[in-house]
């Protein structure tokens, strides 16, 4: 098990290269000068341009500035932001709570919705329930999220009136944050009726991010669940005389888990990707906001810094499954 | 009273309207001490038979029968939590391939425990008291430390001999065993097949061997019943069926034997296959493939008859050269 996390923490050097790459020279791809842009309207002249140049390092060969920043990268430093001339990180970290509460809501709402909808449209395949679930994932599938978003708003905050439009909390309440997480924070503020406005915050973001996820995982366990059920020991499991719930929840369930485990993982990618739509339509203070604020100001080290992190925790994530799915999976756990 | 009684067996799926009969009217019996050896091709309804008898058979199949008792007690019209209660505890299965019959997450002890939790109860260590004394009956080397081992980590023989103990766990009363040995290879088989035995003799149990090994069940079996594509087509004691077949299949089938082909060049060969749900033929299921096959045979289907104190579907029983019986010679086609 300890070599089986060494040789994977091993793959993940190379990919963190090849991340650190990828985003320094795309990013010099998009059109548009840093320095241009913190001028603004009035521009600067040429003496003070070059100045400038100098002092962020654009004076020097592109291959140097990579390395310049690669050696940053390997001792922690992420860089400053050219806007607000806070390091990297530190904006990083404070933003990213808003963000993980929110993944972690989208994930948590995707795996409770979706593989109960999952097993119940494999035990009842062909039926009406089975019908309706998974149309209904196939749409939940098809939706972009930005579209999804607006039509929750729509209905719900304003046609309805029952949930906030954005942000985090209602501007009523105001307390230090200690963790970062509202629901955590809210609740050890002790103000009346904080927690609840933030619950309410939360709802439609987590819906909104949790529904692409949730369509996946629960076509997912149908499928996984279909395979499992027509497997010899579902049969066996019947022939002991097990009541019906058990042979599904515990001999099938379980197997059917698997490849749906991995399947979890990857959407943690996914839901990273859809917390930057999802956190700029509800106002949302997380990194996904962040980033794309960095990228209209073409804020290189914010840019680089921030989806440099995404990368890890996706690669992390994804550690973290494989390693789970040895738990599970007693046929990986022992050939290691 | 007979330990299982089946009557007129049927087992249909497919429309309501245009059903395919997978098996069509089968009655047998099995008592205390008995072994039933139930032979014939695949695809002839022996799993399927099995399956309806142990209540597995799921919708869209469905199962209907003239009587289907155990200890005198009826199956089908019994709640299904009930039937639960007899299936696993007083009639337990074994499957063909052992390594598809454990489910790979779980390991040997919890699965055979489970079995013991929901029947028997007890608390968890006279549970694995007796799932150790289980491994040791069925003859499983050095059981303690199987108990905690995983299905990927044993054999094909070692799963089945587990399959096994999983199977007598709640000392049934009639055992099960489709085609046990097929998917094992040879020395393992006959191992397998004395194991079931002694565990049948020991526990005066009854015992469904199902298999399309003829010579497995001519030393094991006290009856045999024949099967083909979903009825029956002869069924008798073992000896007596060996010595003088009344049904063509059956003595098909015998000459098909390797030793009994000695001296021919080939294996002898029944011709063709076993009908589906959509070739089947409108007379005799076997007369296609039947060399004694005549029109009367092509046009209708036989009944179930008695022919010298046996039960034999055909219209020309064979007598005891192996000749058929009531048809005029030279009418043969």
């Amino acid at each position: 098990m300890l070599g089986f996390l060494f040789r994977r923490l091993g793959d993940i050097i190379p990919t963190f290269f090849g991340v650190t790459l990828l985003v320094f020279f795309l990013i010099r791809l998009i059109p548009g000068d840093p320095i241009l842009m913190l001028a603004g309207e009035r521009g600067v002249d040429a003496e003070r341009y070059a100045e400038l140049q100098a002092q962020y390092g654009f004076d020097q060969p592109i291959i140097v500035q990579y390395f310049d920043y690669l050696v940053g990268v390997f001792q922690g430093d992420l860089g400053k932001s050219f806007v607000t001339k806070r390091p990297v990180l530190d904006e990083f970290l404070t933003l990213f709570p808003a963000t993980v509460e929110l993944a972690i809501m989208g994930i948590l709402f995707a795996v409770i919705l979706g593989v109960p909808f999952g097993v119940l449209a494999a035990i009842h395949r062909g039926k009406w329930i089975d019908h309706l679930t998974m149309s209904l994932s196939l749409t939940g599938y098809s939706m972009p999220i930005f579209w999804w978003a607006l039509l929750l708003i729509m209905f719900f905050s304003t046609t309805l009136g029952w949930t906030p439009v954005s942000g985090r909390i209602s501007v009523m309440f105001f307390f230090e944050p200690v963790t970062g997480f509202m629901l955590i924070d809210s609740l050890l503020s002790g103000e009346k009726g904080a927690f609840s406005s933030a619950v309410s915050h939360l709802i439609l973001p987590t819906v909104a991010l949790g529904t692409i996820p949730m369509a996946v995982i629960a076509r997912m366990t149908r499928s996984s669940m279909l395979e499992v059920l027509g497997e010899e020991y579902i049969r066996v499991a019947r022939a002991k005389g097990l009541a019906p719930i058990r042979v599904i929840m515990v001999h099938a369930l379980r197997n059917a888990l698997i490849p749906v485990i991995t399947v979890i993982g990857l959407q943690v990618g996914v839901l990273l990707a859809g917390a930057i739509l999802t956190e700029t339509i509800f106002s949302w203070p997380g990194i996904g906001k962040w980033i794309i604020e960095a990228m209209n100001r073409r804020d290189y080290p914010t840019i680089q810094g921030g989806i440099l992190m995404i990368a890890f925790l996706v690669m992390a994530v994804n550690l973290i499954v494989d390693l789970l799915y040895g738990v599970v999976n007693p046929r990986i756990r022992h050939k290691r | 009273m007979a330990l299982l009684e089946v009557k007129n067996l049927t087992v249909e799926f497919g429309s309501e309207d245009k059903p395919f009969r997978a098996v069509d009217s089968v009655s047998y019996s099995v008592d205390r001490g008995e072994v039933l050896g139930i032979v014939g091709e695949s695809g002839s309804g022996k799993s399927v038979s099995s399956l309806a008898v142990m209540g597995l058979i799921d919708f869209p199949g469905r199962v209907s029968a003239d009587s289907l008792t155990f200890d005198g007690q009826d199956l089908l019209t019994m709640p299904a939590k009930r039937r639960r209660e007899i299936t696993g505890k007083d009639i337990a299965m074994i499957f063909q391939d052992p390594m598809s019959a454990l489910n790979p997450c779980f390991t040997v002890e919890a699965q055979i425990m489970e079995a013991l939790k929901v029947h028997e109860g007890g608390n968890k260590k006279q549970r694995r008291e007796r799932t150790l004394e289980l491994l040791n009956q069925v003859g499983i080397p050095d059981p303690k430390s199987r108990m905690t081992a995983y299905p990927h980590q044993l054999s094909g023989g070692m799963s089945q001999r587990i399959v096994i103990a999983m199977a007598i766990a709640c000392k049934p009363r009639l055992l099960i065993a489709d085609e046990p040995t097929t998917a094992l290879d040879v020395t393992i088989q006959a191992q397998i097949i004395d194991l079931l035995l002694k565990l049948q003799e020991d526990s005066d149990m009854g015992l469904i061997l199902i298999t399309h090994d003829l010579a497995l069940v001519s030393e094991a079996a006290n009856r045999i019943q024949v099967m083909y594509a979903g009825q029956l087509f002869e069924s008798g004691p073992a000896d007596s069926i060996f010595a003088a077949p009344r049904h063509p299949y059956t003595q098909a089938l015998l000459e098909a034997l390797p030793e009994r082909s000695e001296g021919h060049d080939r294996l002898r060969t029944i011709p063709g296959v076993v009908p589906g749900q959509y070739d089947r033929p409108a007379g005799c299921l076997l007369a296609p493939r039947c060399r004694y096959a005549n029109e009367s045979c092509v046009k209708a289907r036989p009944e179930v008859s008695d022919f010298n104190g046996r039960d034999v579907r055909c219209f020309y029983p064979l007598n005891d050269q192996g000749q058929p019986t009531g048809m005029a010679t030279g009418e043969t086609v």
